[in-house]
Order: C-alpha cells, then sequence, then structure tokens
C-alpha cells in the first residue's frame, strides 16, 4: 500500500502516507474497523520519522475517515456514500493535476491534452 | 523551544587551513536532526566538539541541558554515540564488547540489546576485529540504543555500508525513536538518506552553517525558475535568488533558483515585464547543491 | 566498571603474562642450582651473584608490558571509545592502572613461590641465609615502581613518548661524545645515580638481588 513513497517529491510524506490511506478507504481496500499499522510498526516498515506518521494519522482523524483510540490502535471509520465519492474525485483531481503539470512542462496546451484523453477514454471503452 | 543541543558563537582552529567559525547550532529536543555537509566540511570536528572530545577556543555550548565540557561525565550516561570510524576493541568478541560497554551505563536495556543483536544476525563469539564493516557499524548501533539515550549522536554512521545494512540501521533507529522520547543528531554527506527521516535539518560548509531549518521549509520554499524575457537587474524581489544563468541553450528561458518561493509571487516576475514558464520543485539534494554554490560564490 | 576494565587488561596481556609467570617462578629456582655442587659459601655467593641482573630486568620488562598493554588499544583508537564512555578523565585512567598492578601481581606471586620452594630445596651453606621474602618484596617493588613509570609515559601521547625516549637517547648520545673527547665525566651514569640515590624510588633496582646472601 505505501510502496511508491517518495521522499524527493515536493509533496510532504505525511500528505502521501495520509492519501495512500484515503485512496484505500474510498477504494474499499480498508473497511470499517480494520486497525491500521501503529505509528511504530509503520515508520520504521517506510525508515520515516515516527512523528511523520502521527501527522498523517491526525489528518485522517480530522477528516473523520480514522479513529485514533488511546492504547488501542487507529481504526478505520464508517465512511459514507458520499465522503467516499468526494475522497474518489479529490484523488482524480490530484492524478490529472499532475498530468497537467507534466504537459505544461513539455509545452502542451490544455486543449491537446484533453483530446488525447478523450481519445484514450475512447480506445479503451 | 528547549534545544537537546545549542552551540553559542563556537570556533574552533584545526591546522593552518581550517576552522569552525562562529558556530551557532540549535538542535530542538525531540527532532531527527539531518546534519549535512560534504566531506571535510567540519561535520566530525562539531561533533567532537559537542562531545567535549575537543575543545572549543570560544563559544558556549550546552547539551541536555548541561554546560560542556564541565558536565561531560553527567551528559555522556544519557548519549548514545556513534562515531565516524569503529571505535571498539578490536580483540574482544561481540558478547564481550557488550559486556564491557553495558558496565558503564545504568540505564543499560539488555532485552533492547538482545533483540539488536538478534534482529541484524550478529554472531556474538566473533572478535570485533572479524566483523565486517557492516557487522561493526550494526554493533556500533546495538551500543548506542541499548544505553536507552535521551541523545543520539551518530556521525556518518552508515557511510560506506551496503543499503540492506543501511536499511537495516535506519529501521532501528526509527523504531527506537517511536518508542523512546529521544533526539537525534545524524550527519551525513548522503543527503537523500536522510530526506525521510529527518524533521529539521542543518548544511555546513567549510566550517560554517549555511542553512538551518524544518525540512519543510526547506523544500517547499527553494525551486527552480524556467524565466523568459527577464531585466538583467531586479529590483529587490521579494524572493532571495540564489542564483541566474542562461539556461540549456536551447530554448532562450533562463533558470532561476529562488529561496522563500510562494506561489503569488508570480506576480511579481510578472510585474517586471518577464513570463513564468515553470516553477520546478527541487529535492533536497539539488537544493543543497543550489545552497552551496551560492555559499561559495565570491561575494560581490 | 572496574570488573570489565579488568577483564580487558586480563584478555590483553595474559599471552606475555603466562611466559613471564614461568619466568618469575623458576628465576629463583636457577640462581641457587648449583649452590649445591659448590659447597663453599664464597663460591655460591658469586654464583647466586651471577643471577642477580636477571631479577630486575624481569620486573622493569613486565612493568613496561603491563604498562603498554594498558594504553595501546586506547591509543590505537586514538582514544574515541574512553572519551565517550560516561567516566571521568582521572578515574578511566587510575582503574586502568589499578588493572594492571592486580594482573602484576601474579608474577611477583609466583616469583616469591619460586624463591620459598628454592629455599626449601637448596642446600645452604651455614654461614649463609636465604632471603625468599625479602627477596619477593624487592622484585614486587621494583616491578610496581617501573609499572608505574611506564604507565605515566605510555598515558601520554606518543609526542610525550617519544620526547621522554629522546631524551634518553639524547643523553646517551651526549656521553659517547664526551667518552670520544676523553672526559672522566659520564652525564647519564650521574643522572642513574641521582634518581636512585636513597631515598628516591629507583633505589629499589640497586642493592643485591639474591635469594641467598649473607
Amino acid at each position: 500500500m505505501f510502496e511508491h513513497l517518495d521522499p524527493r517529491s515536493p509533496i510532504p510524506l505525511y500528505d502521501q502516507i495520509a492519501t495512500r490511506i484515503r485512496s484505500a478507504v474510498a477504494a474499499a481496500e480498508l473497511a470499517p474497523g480494520d486497525v491500521l499499522p501503529s505509528v511504530r510498526q509503520l515508520a520504521k516498515r517506510l525508515r520515516v520519522n515516527p512523528a511523520t506518521v502521527v501527522q498523517a494519522y491526525r489528518e485522517l482523524e480530522r477528516e473523520g475517515f480514522v479513529e485514533m483510540r488511546q492504547g488501542a490502535g487507529t481504526f478505520v471509520r464508517e465512511v459514507g456514500g458520499a465522503r467516499r465519492k468526494q475522497a474518489r474525485s479529490e484523488q482524480a483531481k490530484r492524478l490529472v493535476r499532475a498530468l497537467l503539470k507534466e504537459a505544461a512542462r513539455v509545452g502542451l496546451d490544455g486543449d491537446e491534452i484533453a483530446g488525447a484523453l478523450q481519445r484514450e477514454l475512447g480506445g479503451t471503452a | 523551544m528547549t534545544y537537546a543541543i545549542e552551540t553559542r558563537g563556537v570556533c574552533r582552529r584545526l591546522g593552518k587551513r581550517f576552522e569552525i567559525r562562529d558556530l551557532n547550532l540549535g538542535i530542538p529536543g525531540g527532532s531527527i536532526y539531518g546534519f549535512l555537509g560534504p566531506n571535510g566540511a567540519g561535520k566530525t570536528t562539531t561533533i567532537r566538539l559537542i562531545l567535549a572530545q575537543l575543545r572549543a577556543q570560544e563559544g558556549e555550548i550546552t547539551v541536555l541541558g548541561e554546560s560542556i565540557p564541565a558536565s561531560i561525565h553527567r551528559v555522556l550516561l544519557r548519549v548514545g554515540f556513534v562515531p565516524e570510524r569503529p571505535h571498539l576493541y578490536p580483540g574482544l568478541t561481540v558478547d564481550e564488547t557488550l559486556d564491557y560497554h553495558s558496565a558503564f551505563y545504568p540505564t543499560w536495556d539488555g532485552g533492547r540489546a538482545e533483540n539488536l543483536v538478534r534482529g541484524f544476525g550478529l554472531d556474538r563469539s566473533l572478535r570485533v576485529a572479524r566483523l565486517s564493516k557492516g557487522e561493526t557499524g550494526q554493533l556500533m548501533v546495538v551500543l548506542a540504543l541499548a544505553q536507552t539515550p535521551e541523545l543520539l549522536v551518530l556521525d556518518e554512521a552508515t557511510e560506506g555500508l551496503d543499503p540492506v545494512v543501511r536499511r537495516e540501521i535506519l529501521e532501528a533507529l526509527v523504531d527506537y525513536v517511536s518508542q523512546q522520547d529521544a533526539t537525534v543528531f545524524i550527519s551525513s554527506h548522503l543527503v537523500h538518506e536522510l530526506e525521510r527521516v529527518c524533521d529539521w535539518i542543518g548544511f555546513m560548509d567549510d566550517g560554517l552553517m549555511v542553512a538551518d531549518m524544518p525540512i519543510k521549509d526547506f523544500k517547499e520554499g527553494i525551486k527552480r525558475l524556467r524565466v523568459v524575457g527577464a531585466p538583467a537587474t531586479l529590483e529587490d524581489p521579494p524572493f532571495v535568488l540564489l542564483s541566474r544563468e542562461a539556461g540549456d541553450g536551447v530554448t532562450e528561458a533562463e533558470l532561476w533558483v529562488v529561496r522563500g518561493w510562494e506561489a503569488p509571487m508570480k506576480s511579481y516576475v510578472e510585474g517586471v515585464g518577464a513570463t513564468l514558464r515553470e516553477v520546478i520543485d527541487l529535492d533536497l539534494e539539488e537544493g543543497f547543491v543550489e545552497l552551496l554554490r551560492t555559499a561559495r560564490a565570491p561575494k560581490q | 566498571m572496574f570488573r570489565v576494565i579488568l577483564y580487558t587488561q586480563w584478555k590483553w596481556t595474559r599471552l606475555a603474562l603466562l611466559p613471564g609467570v614461568i619466568i618469575a617462578f623458576s628465576l629463583p629456582v636457577l640462581s641457587v642450582q648449583r649452590a649445591g655442587e659448590l659447597g663453599y659459601a664464597a663460591w655460591v655467593l658469586q654464583s647466586v651473584g651471577g643471577w642477580a641482573v636477571w631479577f630486575p630486568a624481569l620486573a622493569a620488562a613486565l612493568g613496561l608490558l603491563m604498562a603498554v598493554t594498558a594504553w595501546r588499544e586506547d591509543h590505537r583508537g586514538g582514544h574515541v571509545y574512553a572519551l565517550s564512555l560516561p567516566i571521568e578523565r582521572w578515574r578511566y585512567a587510575l582503574f586502568r592502572f589499578a588493572a594492571g598492578a592486580v594482573l602484576l601481581a601474579a608474577p611477583i606471586v609466583a616469583l616469591w613461590v619460586g624463591s620459598l620452594v628454592a629455599t626449601a630445596a637448596a642446600p645452604i651453606p651455614p654461614t649463609l641465609r636465604a632471603y625468599p621474602n625479602t627477596l619477593a618484596l624487592r622484585f614486587g617493588l621494583a616491578a610496581l615502581v617501573a609499572y608505574g613509570v611506564f604507565f605515566a609515559i605510555s598515558a601520554g601521547s606518543a609526542r610525550t613518548a617519544a620526547f621522554v625516549l629522546g631524551g634518553v637517547a639524547a643523553l646517551i648520545a651526549f656521553d659517547v661524545l664526551l667518552q670520544a673527547a676523553g672526559a672522566e665525566l659520564s652525564v647519564s651514569r650521574e643522572v642513574w645515580a641521582w634518581l636512585t640515590r636513597t631515598p628516591g624510588p629507583m633505589t629499589v633496582f640497586t642493592g643485591r638481588w639474591m635469594l641467598i646472601d649473607v
């Protein structure tokens, strides 16, 4: 789930971790009541600062995706359909933004990208 | 903020050509502080000053709230140290080394030592002289962590080790820090290695601190810009222009490296009649290189 | 703490200490070996006296061995390990010194036992007496004095040691020049005489190192 963590990316690591978990909840890979790895476990596995994991979990808690229970761990909460949909659309937006940024770098404009996207979607449909 | 390590105006000359000048360091308590700089920048000298293995010629040093070098022996009870070069007695076995080291620390955690030795797969009956470079590094980390230190000082602890061992050592460090509320001061010239774990960084070059800030401030503020049509001189820009060069020679765009960049500053660039083509994020290593280039450039 | 420091020194010296113990035991036995054949007191004294030089030499060699091994490993690592341990420098040096002194007891005791054995076995001419306890005591003191001096020298940096040895070498070279010039005076002999003049600590090296004496 955390294989693609990129410390060199300008997106802060805590944000990357939170995004992975958010996506997993949105895609129902994580079900309500599932336990997330402890801060210690996850920090060790990812070799990141434990404070970074705590920050990611706090962020998710603030957004209502997880619940941190003192001494018991961090649990995935029941996320409503609308909330889940919103998370999915957030994710789609991020991907498109990254795509557009890359496109600008090589000098492609929005129309060209939109055209290519249309063709690709048509081709796979 | 309370500092685990604080130096004020520390100076130390070493030989004719090298000196630490007016060193002001503040390592926030509880942080993982990456102390970066090229080889020969003065990182090891700084660490030796902090641990009273060298005496400062000027300035004050405080470690864990106690004055150095006066209280160094009390402070060392709370400090785990992994030096740049192996310092253990080569004639002793791993077991004997653990026995020797533990006798000096009332806070020694035999269980943790046991777990780490097993985790690293160290052969307890082997003499230190027979250990590989990686195993020696692992043993030094075992000793430092089993002391249950409040402050860990690691001087190029993973230098020259293979990636598997480096990873194991960093994992052990992170695991310790997530159990104990400890401060870690880790020096390295391998920038990308510390990018994951550090939350604070300091850069040293030629005996001087070049930068010192939370890693997120550093990464957010330092950018490479592709700019077209900018005037030759800029009237007080809201950012720090670290460097400006003609670009790749293929396009007419200039490359600027700036510090303290924020998105609204785009209007300033447009205000001077230039076009901002692109804002490129720099990773720690690239930012580091740019910082060093400007720090080393002759002052006008 | 002292236990582990003692252990390291035992580990570093045990291979050299074992022959030291054997020689210390054998030396008094060998020194009176021919006493029975010779019979005459004067001849016995001469034979025993022939061995006398080896006692202070062994004491000095053992002192040097223990002093050098006490610091060698720390010198090799630039003292980084010792300086990172939470122990005052003077206490660390004291423990290292004490550990060497404790280990030095082994050859001293061996020499004492050897003396007692030799005394019991050798036929002693009626006009002469055996001094096993005095000899062992003198040997012990000499070994400790030598150890103390060499320990102090080797505790310092290589530069200090080189400085001291260089001073001794210069003294000898100066003497050789004086002798070549035909002078009667020997500076090194004067210095030695001054060092060993009672009541200096070096006095213990002079005197009669004989198990059987008048």
